[in-house]
């Protein structure tokens, strides 16, 4: 059962700031991550402050410039929009694993984010994306890049008083992802390892992120280095292979061990690796 | 072979009865049910395995707002059960699982009933735990009810071991095995493991409680046996049956979980301690797993001797099973999954000793299937692991040995010509998927290389209803005003559709349209008449029975009537199109709405009355197993079957992808196509659950990590097999209802053997732990891989984790 | 703790029906239409998002009830199985489920129902693939599923007879 609390539902963004300086006080977006919380007795705060009337959580852009979604977009929301899906379809194949339907009609980005789960699905696609996360306090705004908004298992960087309003994605015309989830059933299933690849022929960047693999997502450190270097795809994926068990720290858990984690961290590299760069021997960046 | 044509209804694919309720939402469920002053029930329970409880303090619970009553074990004095008669309803001194109920609040409010739970102080003393049945074998083991000697239990029946923690011993003895084995051929062996799961009903167990003036109480329960709660609770309270009234409507699914009592006495207990305000206590889906009865788990092991040409000629099979804190329905699982224990098989010499084990977890019940899925999952994979050993194809070795006409059980039962074809159904899907024999490694070889390997494999099943000997059903068949019929009957439709066969037997025996027919959705001890159980796969095969019985119990009473105003001796009297007519003149005819309540002349005399069916039927030639032999006749009927699969294999994930799963049963007679239909899908799919997903997890202190949806994972509609058929065989039983067989369990059952003889067939590893989900077969290929790569020889890995202990003791004490 | 539980007055639309009630902010719009308004359809399976059992339309979209604050749904609107069938005439979508056998015990069947309903009329024949996703968060331990998706995929057809 969830224990009483004080609900507000403010229609300004200083409002909900102030709320927020509050202790015990918690934002509300699609609830899937706090009534969860609450009804499992895990957390329990006094006030709760819904953010879906703040005008400033409310924008969806796709641009030259970039692509900024809100707090409040639900993840459905993202999966059903056709120019997101060409212009950044890795976060619609993202957002399909995620959860059921149901969930996703209510669940947002942000929320995502902000629970900061190590096996968080739409972390990945972001991280390799090299997304920010724009937070808002009384002092103003600040643009946090999501590798520091990660701080440890369910640890995010804010601080009593801040409000994420959006995240920010640099623009991603000039480069291919790929975003691939292992979890136990095909069904909803939280992931038992999930990974994002970016390769951007043109600047020769390849960005790799791990998820549920440690206290946080791990984005991989010299694997541009690497695909500048490496002549052939399997030479890269070797390399990529050995950076990512440098790197990772999985334990085990309900879902799996470590050992197996270990595993399927290397052979979904070399599934996306295959995907990234199609033509054997071809890591071209030319192409 | 019966032909469908001669039935109107029999056969059809008739859509439900209560399908519109359903869809409309207004179907009531205990779950939706609620009175006025109503309270609602919460407790505290054991966050250890094991414990001795050192002191309670409730005091800070009973002054919380809304509270009306506290209650702890030691002011119960009360003990219920089934078969033994072995727990409190709530912990007392000890407490034997994690999860078990230790305090119960009624307040007015689920929030404040918990609040109040919330301040409930115990101090603990944590006790050694017996988390292993095998351990719980040993001599040195703690004893899970150092008071077994006490306890009561159904006797002839049941044969507890006082000094132990085995709460049965079933032993089944058929000619010498140890005999035959020494002078078998060819002997192998085997051992397997089964985890506990759960049914995972979609309602989770609730029920109201009213204890009213006069030791009087009412009950309403999402359960499967009313009279069975009512029995039990007179039993436990010493309250009289007519005192007692329970109440089962809509019922959101059981699967055996639901069979029993549970949380009723609990709930009657704090109505009474409330002042007699109606109590409402719900299990979380946290505490459905967590508190309420499972599926045990099983140690497995088989030793087999056959000879070169591949008949079976010896099994001796030791069943281990992990009951957990009380014995429930588990010691007649351990009981029943014997007298099949030893597959559809014709087995010269078996010797089975199946042990029922005290353990400190949450505790097992019955279980579609009743301890033959986890019993056959060993069996089918022993017989494929034989075939190899005979270097045998195992369609073919399975073929030399399954139970033909004129072979005997292992309990000394003769198979006759109307028992059922299991070789039909092993024919049927062996074709269905292509089988074509066992790979060979360099077939795999090949295979290999593309990183996806296929592999098909069959299992064989059978299995009776586990059931008293006396086991009976009632039908009352009550003529309304119009002509149309009520049938009450206490069997529990939980979805199997039992009640739209009912009413199907019930149109087609007394000639009427189904349209006619009213199956309240209520059993009402009070009201409704006698069943035993709705369980076993028994409903329709007993129900149907009881239901033709008042048929022409009716019938009868119609035609007397007539035969009276039509002035025609009885025998000259035919029913159809509801009318009852001499069957030479049929244009001279009675509609049955002109009989049914009686009938008036012109002058007014009157004659006849409210007719009422009334029918039952009580299970014929039972009898009682031999403690010491087990010989004997368990069976009511026989359903055999064979499921086919054919997977895909993702070596580098482990993962299996199901391609293609045929389900053959021989289920004599089809009652409703599209019900039986639904069964079939709906337990193949519970089945691979079972096979792929599905397992308890503990933690080294016994504490179950997994009490939620979270991390118990249960098939969706995303994770269905590619394609899935069904065949039936058509095998007449004799005494059945138009010829059919019991068939709501068996889907379920071999599931998991047929996968893990698939799996094994693609990889050329024999796996012997369920569940087979992708990190245990990735982990199965990791050993191989490094078997091969020392090249020793591959023979059978008997995996390290599944060790019997050394010594068992069999044969200590009573007996 | 809070000594005193606040009260909020929502105004929600429930079957084309406007209710307007005081709620505490911890009631899930789950208990708001069980316990408050005795829409018992809505059933919980799991209470956390898990089972779907609990799933109503909230503004046309289907979300689990279960998941949702009842002061969340003020000014929404909200479709329960029981607003389905008007004046007695079934949907297509529950004449289907009963005449494919996609009924067992029935605990599922109106988190189903609306979970099918949402997709067809976002998307009326979708093929195989999207009507197996559209009900992948509903959990079903009688049907093993194959009826219900016979079903819906009929009703996507135009198979199911409309009038
Ligand atoms: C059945 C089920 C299945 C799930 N499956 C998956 C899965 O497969 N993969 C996956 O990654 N997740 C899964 N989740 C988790 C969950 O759905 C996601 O994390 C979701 O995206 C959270 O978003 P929300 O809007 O619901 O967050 P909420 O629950 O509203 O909030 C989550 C957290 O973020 C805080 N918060 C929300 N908005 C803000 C803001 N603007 N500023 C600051 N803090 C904020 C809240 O206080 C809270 O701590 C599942 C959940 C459920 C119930
Ligand atoms: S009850 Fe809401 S999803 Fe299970
Ligand atoms: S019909 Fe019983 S859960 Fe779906």
């Amino acid at each position: 059962m969830i224990r009483p609390f004080k609900y507000s539902k403010p229609r300004f963004l200083r409002e909900a700031l102030e709320a927020l300086e509050k202790e015990n006080t918690r934002a509300l977006a699609g609830g899937s991550d706090l009534l969860v919380e609450m009804r499992e007795g895990k957390s329990q705060p006094e006030h709760i402050v819904d953010v879906k009337a703040i005008p400033e959580l409310s924008c969806f852009s796709i641009g030259k410039d970039g692509i900024t979604i809100g707090g409040q977009l639900s993840l459905n929301e993202l999966a059903d929009s056709k120019e997101l899906g060409q212009t950044c379809p890795i976060l619609g194949d993202a957002v399909r694993t995620v959860a059921t339907p149901q969930v996703r009609n209510r669940a947002t980005l942000v929320g995502n984010l902000c629970t900061a789960s190590p096996a968080a699905d739409m972390a990945p696609p972001l991280f390799v994306l090299n997304a920010a996360v724009v937070v808002a306090s009384k002092a103003g705004e600040q643009r946090i890049p999501i590798q520091r908004f990660f701080q440890g298992p369910k640890k995010n960087c804010l601080t009593p008083g801040q409000l994420v309003l959006r995240v920010e994605i640099p623009p991603c015309s000039s480069g291919r992802g790929v975003f691939m989830k292992k979890s136990r059933v095909q069904g909803h299933d939280l992931a038992t390892i999930n990974v994002a690849g970016w390769a951007n022929p043109q600047d020769g960047s390849l960005r790799i992120c791990i998820g549920a693999c440690g206290p946080t997502p791990v984005l991989l450190t010299g694997s541009d280095e690497l695909y500048q270097r490496a002549v052939s795809r399997d030479e890269l994926l070797d390399g990529l292979a050995m950076l990512a068990q440098d790197q990772i720290a999985p334990i085990d858990d309900l879902r799996a061990s470590a050992a197996y984690r270990r595993h399927l961290v290397t052979v979904f590299l070399g599934r996306m690796v295959r995907i990234l760069f199609p033509e054997e021997g071809g890591t071209s960046r030319a192409s | 072979m019966s032909t469908d044509q001669e039935y109107r209804y029999i056969g059809k694919g008739i859509s439900r009865l209560d399908g519109l309720e359903k869809v409309t939402g207004s179907a009531q469920f205990v779950h939706d049910m609620a009175f006025p002053g109503m309270l609602y029930g919460k407790t505290v329970k054991s966050p250890h395995a094991c414990a001795r409880i050192v002191s309670i303090d409730i005091s800070e619970a009973e002054k919380m707002p809304g509270v009306c009553a506290v209650l702890v074990g030691r002011e119960l004095p009360y003990k219920v059960g089934i078969y033994m008669i072995d727990k409190d309803i709530l912990a007392k001194g000890v407490a034997r699982y994690q999860g078990e109920p230790v305090v119960a609040v009624a307040a007015r409010s689920e929030l404040a009933a918990e609040e109040a739970c919330a301040k409930v102080k115990i101090v603990w003393e944590e006790l050694p735990a017996v988390l292993d049945p095998r351990e719980g074998l040993a001599l040195a083991a703690p004893l899970v009810h150092p008071e077994l000697a006490s306890y009561s239990y159904m006797k002839g029946v049941f044969q507890p071991q006082p000094g132990t923690n085995i709460s049965h011993h079933q032993k089944i003895r058929k000619g010498d095995a140890e005999k035959a084995i020494d002078q078998a051929e060819i002997v192998w062996k085997t051992q397997f493991y089964n985890p506990p799961v759960q049914h995972v009903a979609m309602e989770t167990h609730t029920c109201i409680a009213h204890a009213l003036p006069g030791s009087q109480a009412r009950i309403w329960t999402s359960a499967q046996s009313p009279f069975t709660v009512r029995n039990l609770f007179s039993a436990c309270f010493g309250i009289p049956h007519q005192n007692i009234r329970v109440h089962v409507p809509y019922v959101g699914g059981g699967f055996g979980g639901k069979a029993g009592i549970h949380l009723e006495p609990l709930a009657y207990l704090l109505s009474h301690k409330a002042g007699g305000r109606p109590v409402k206590l719900t299990m979380t889906r946290e505490e459905e797993f967590g508190t309420i009865p499972s599926r045990q788990g099983l140690y497995s092991q088989f030793t087999t001797g056959a000879t070169r040409d591949g008949k079976i000629v010896s099994l001796i099979a030791t069943y281990i099973w992990d009951a957990g804190a009380y014995a429930d329905y588990g010691v007649n699982v351990g009981r029943a999954a014997s007298y099949s224990g030893a597959g559809p098989y014709e087995v010269p010499n078996c010797r089975i000793d199946s042990l029922v084990v005290y353990t400190n977890k949450v505790f097992g019940t019955a279980y579609r299937g009743f301890g033959h899925l986890e019993v056959l999952w060993g069996i089918e994979r022993n017989m494929d692991i034989g075939a190899r050993q005979l270097g045998l194809d195992p369609v073919e070795f399975r073929r030399r040995n399954v139970l033909r006409p004129g072979a005997k059980t292992i309990t000394g039962e003769t198979i006759s010509e109307h028992t059922g074809r299991v070789d039909l159904c092993l024919e049927k899907v062996a074709e269905e998927i292509g089988w074509s024999g066992i790979q060979t490694e360099e077939e795999r070889a090949q295979a290999r290389d593309s990183g996806k390997l296929r592999g098909k494999g069959v299992a064989l099943l059978h299995k009776a209803p586990a059931m008293p000997v006396f086991t009976s059903s009632a039908a009352l068949l009550k003529f309304n005003e119009n002509g149309s019929v009520d049938l009450l009957t206490s069997i529990t439709d939980y979805g199997q559709g039992t009640y739209t066969a009912l009413a199907q037997c019930a149109a087609e025996e007394l000639k009427m349209p189904i349209e006619r027919i009213h199956v309240p959705w209520e059993s009402d001890t009070a009201l409704t008449p006698f069943d035993w159980q709705t369980v076993a796969s028994r409903g329709a095969f007993m129900g149907c029975k009881a239901v033709m019985a008042a048929a022409r119990d009716a019938l009868q009473q119609i035609k007397e009537t007539a035969a009276q105003i039509l002035r025609a001796p009885v025998g000259e009297l035919v029913c159809r199109d509801e009318a009852v007519f001499v069957a030479h003149r049929p244009e001279e005819r009675l509609s049955y709405r002109e009989v049914v309540m009686g009938y008036s002349y012109a002058n007014g005399n009157s004659i006849g009355g409210p007719v009422i069916g009334r029918g039952h039927y009580i299970a014929q030639g039972l009898t009682h197993l031999d403690l010491e032999t087990g010989q004997g006749l368990p069976a009511l009927d026989w359903t055999y079957g064979a499921h086919g699969v054919e997977i895909e294999v993702d070596l580098e994930t482990g993962e299996i992808t199901v391609l293609n799963l045929a389900t053959a049963l021989d289920v004599g007679q089809v009652l409703n196509a599209q019900s039986l239909r639904g069964q079939i899908i709906g337990g193949v799919v519970q089945g691979l659950g079972s096979a792929l997903l599905e397992e308890f997890r503990f933690s080294p202190q016994g504490r179950l990590l997994n009490a939620g949806f979270v991390d118990y994972k249960i098939p969706t509609s995303k994770d269905l097999p590619r394609k899935m058929s069904q065949h039936m065989i058509l095998t007449e039983q004799l005494d059945g209802p138009y010829g059919a067989r019991g068939a709501a369990e068996h889907p379920m059952i071999s599931i998991p053997g047929a996968i893990g003889n698939a799996l094994c067939d693609a990889l050329g590893i024999d796996f012997f732990e369920l569940p087979l989900n992708a990190e245990r077969v990735w982990l199965g290929i990791q050993r191989q891989r490094s078997v091969l790569q020392n090249t020793l020889p591959r023979a059978i890995m008997l995996p390290q984790a599944i060790k019997l202990p050394q010594t068992v003791h069999l044969d200590r004490g009573g007996g | 703790m809070l000594h005193e539980i606040p009260l909020y007055t929502i105004s929600v639309e429930v079957n084309e029906r406007t209710y307007t009630e005081k709620v505490p902010a911890q009631m899930t719009l789950l208990q708001f239409l069980r316990e408050r308004l005795c829409l018992t359809g809505a059933k919980e399976g799991c209470g956390v998002g898990e089972c779907g059992a609990c799933t109503v339309l909230l503004n046309g979209k289907a979300v689990d009830a279960c998941l949702v604050l009842a002061v969340e749904a003020d000014q929404a609107s909200v479709r329960t199985v029981e607003g389905e069938a008007r004046d007695g005439e079934l949907t297509l979508l529950q004449r289907a489920f009963i005449e494919h056998g996609a009924v067992q015990c029935g605990f599922c069947t109106s988190g189903m129902l609306l979970s099918a309903q949402s997709l067809l009329e976002k998307n009326p024949h979708p093929d195989q693939e999207e009507i197996v996703e559209a009900i992948s968060g509903n959990l079903c331990r009688c049907t093993g599923y194959v009826q219900i998706l016979e079903a819906i995929e009929a009703v996507a057809l135009g198979r199911e007879e409309g009038g």
